[in-house]
């Protein structure tokens, strides 16, 4: 029997760290969300939706990337590459206009109140989904 | 909240992490110290979380209880979590842990640091 590379998997080896990330992210985005929905959802119903949308991808990153099922690594960048455009677009968006955006998202800024980790993060997700594919 | 217990709690959080990250760098999957390390770490965070949760179940007021409630919740929560997935066997590809368990550790244990800063803030803004 023919000595063949191992079936590389998105949960193997480093991947359990970028899995810790992203479950942590979707822990406090998802949280974060629901107390800004329940708490004060008239003041900012924008802002504390979009919360409520990136804890949800967070959440789809991390089935995603954990997961060993066929549609796993199609979830997972699905996931990873909305969260890349919403960082961008919400990120550029407040640089340029805070007006709308009287309460903080995870991706205003740029994700500035949680260190840019939002901003790394797809982009270290995005190389590892691609440098675990299929050869 | 007690400072002093805060800073134990902080330094404490700050030992573990890099010593998860040093098993990393050591090529080491997480042993019985790292377990070790981390019951202590969630012991201390207990102990916190418990005299805050009574002084504000017994009237201190906040701003934000409801929030610094959850946060509570985290910080004993995320470390037991994280170990768990640092030492566990993948049952897909039944790898064990690797090296890279220590790393786990040392951002759920940074994770936790930031919470419990976050609860130290919304002390600070009581009513």
């Amino acid at each position: 029997m023919p000595v063949s590379e191992p079936v590389r998997t998105t949960s193997s080896g480093p991947g359990r760290v970028l899995i810790a990330v992203y479950g942590i992210f979707a822990l406090s985005a998802t949280a974060r969300a629901a107390v800004q929905i329940a708490a004060k959802f008239q003041e900012a119903p924008v802002a504390y939706l979009l919360s409520a949308l990136s804890g949800v991808v967070y959440i789809l990153a991390t089935i995603g990337l954990a997961g060993h099922r066929p549609w796993s690594r199609r979830l997972a960048w699905t996931a990873v590459a909305i969260e890349l455009v919403g960082v961008l677009v919400v990120g550029t968006f407040t640089v340029l206009d805070s007006g709308d955006f009287p309460d903080d998202t995870v991706w205003s800024v740029y994700g500035r109140g949680y260190g840019f980790i939002p901003l790394v993060l797809p982009l270290v997700g995005l190389w590892w989904l691609r440098r675990t594919r299929a050869r | 909240m007690i400072v002093a217990l805060e800073v134990v709690v902080l330094v404490a959080l700050g030992v573990l992490a890099v010593y998860g990250l040093v098993t990393t760098a050591l090529n080491r999957p997480p042993d019985r110290t790292t377990k070790i390390a981390v019951a202590v770490v969630v012991a201390l965070l207990v102990v916190q979380a418990a005299i805050a949760a009574i002084r504000v179940l017994t009237g201190v007021q906040l701003a934000e209880t409801s929030t610094f409630l959850i946060y509570l919740a985290v910080s004993i929560g995320v470390l037991p979590i994280a170990a768990q997935f640092a030492t566990a066997t993948d049952e897909n590809t039944g790898d064990g842990p690797t090296r890279w368990g220590g790393t786990v550790i040392a951002v759920g244990a940074v994770a936790v640091a930031v919470a419990v800063i976050r609860l130290q803030y919304l002390w600070d803004a009581r009513v």
